[in-house]
């Protein structure tokens, strides 16, 4: 049983504000509950105020601008499968929504709510780490413009302030000659948390690798960029041997910020070779 | 702390005095005695809660009730007119898709959903479609079989 709370529809971003302002840590934003009903009922939360925020019409758009694309806060996985605007100019995306848990809770979990919860496994979240998106984020004291990277304290802890509203992520389109990747390890397809991601966009320049951007989700406490392994491919001659050793980079990154687990004998030479499977992918090296 | 809901299960508007803070699943078990949808897991990951939120599948266990005033909920109970079963309903009768049946309400909502989208599926996309719905009596083949077996039937007039 959920212990007792009140129940607020805001109709404008202005009240959603005040509201927060108003409560703030007593208030807890809800979107599609996929994880808040849950710890709600496990009394890990216990706020006075739930403020749904699922009829902010900023929140629930997909847009396209020049050369960016916008995506509302509590735009659900199953609307960003279905948009074309996303399926264009984020493709990446797309495919990560589509691997969120079930049709189910595709049609109730948010993109926002993807971020915020700030889980490590986060299916959405490598992709956005290599589209580079920001997000809008509003609150009385007014309106800031971040990176999704900036938005990670720890596992399950988001660097959002209890006063604030995630209104919206943009990235910016990406071109003709940029490729994604992303490539999900869990027990299965369905229904399964995610073990480890890795998301990759490649920009070809005949055989160069012109830029890459690289992120890795589900096997480090917060999600970011693989630098190093970016810096040594980056306009350099595609080719096996480099990527071996980018690879490599990436499984000391993994743990460097993890330690040694139990399950580092499996992870390292499984990230190593998923890592260069999805820059293969990217590069169009069907080999 | 109780309040009026107003919710429309089933065609059929509703006030209900509930306490506010109450999941779809309980209102539509406790409150509105559907006990047709059925809680298992109680944690969105085992789709035996199914209901349909505006004609989609929707997991009434991490639904608060209030978060879907004014939209329109199909539970099980909703899916026969007039006395006939639904198609899907006849079909995991004939085919046998029912073992304990604790899935079947979920499942067949689900796929109501899913045929409306895509009437002519393959067997890939029907097995894609339910990966959300567990049946522990594990009788997926006769599942997917019935559910292919009432795609196009609605178009066929049977």
């Amino acid at each position: 049983m959920i212990p007792t709370f009140e129940y607020k529809v805001p109709r404008t971003l202005t009240e959603a504000c005040d509201l927060l302002w108003q409560y703030g840590d007593r208030a807890k934003v809800i979107a599609g509950g996929t994880d808040l009903v849950i710890s709600l009922r496990n009394g890990l939360i216990k706020p006075e105020l739930l403020i749904d925020i699922t009829h902010l019409p900023e929140l629930r758009r997909i847009e396209e601008r020049n050369d960016s694309v916008s995506i509302g806060g509590s735009v659900t996985h199953s609307e960003i499968v279905s948009s074309l605007i996303v399926q264009t100019y984020g493709r990446i995306l797309s495919e990560a929504s589509s691997q969120v848990g079930s049709p189910q809770i595709r049609n109730l979990g948010t993109l926002g709510g993807n971020i915020v919860n700030a889980s490590p496994a986060a299916d959405t979240v490598p992709p956005l780490m290599v589209l580079e998106a920001k997000a809008k984020i509003l609150s009385k004291e007014g309106e800031k413009e971040i990176p999704v990277s900036s938005l990670f304290r720890g596992p399950y802890q988001s660097a959002l302030q209890p006063h604030e509203i995630l209104v919206s992520i943009s990235f910016k389109k990406l071109g003709q000659d940029m490729k994604g990747s992303l490539i999900r390890l869990a027990r299965r397809e369905g229904m399964a948390i995610s073990r480890m991601s890795i998301a990759v966009i490649l920009q070809k320049k005949g055989d160069l690798i012109e830029d890459i951007r690289i992120s890795i989700g589900a096997v480090t406490p917060i999600p970011n960029r693989m630098k190093e392994a970016e810096s040594l491919l980056k306009h350099q001659r595609y080719d096996t041997d480099l990527l071996k050793m980018a690879s490599e980079k990436v499984s000391s990154e993994m743990i460097l910020q993890t330690g040694i687990r139990a399950s580092t004998p499996y992870k390292k030479p499984v990230v190593e070779a998923l890592v260069e499977r999805a820059i293969r992918r990217a590069f169009g090296d069907t080999q | 702390m109780k309040r009026i809901l107003k919710l429309n299960v089933n065609g059929e508007d509703l006030e209900i005095l509930v306490e506010g803070h109450k999941t779809l699943l309980e209102v539509l078990r406790e409150d509105l005695g559907l006990t047709g949808t059925k809680r298992g897991c109680d944690l969105g990951t085992c789709g035996a809660c199914t209901v349909l939120v505006d004609g989609r599948p929707w997991l009434s266990c991490l639904t608060l009730a209030v978060a879907v005033e004014k939209k329109k909920i199909t539970t099980i109970e909703g899916l026969a007119q007039n006395g006939k079963l639904h198609p899907l309903q006849n079909a995991f009768i004939e085919k046998g898709a029912i073992q304990c049946g604790f899935c079947t309400p979920g499942m067949i909502l689900t796929a109501k959903a899913f045929l409306e989208e895509n009437p002519h599926p393959s067997e890939e996309e029907v097995k894609r479609a339910i990966s959300g719905n567990l049946c522990r009596c594990t009788g997926y083949v006769k599942i997917v079989e019935a559910i292919l077996s009432a795609s196009g039937r609605e178009s066929r007039g049977e």
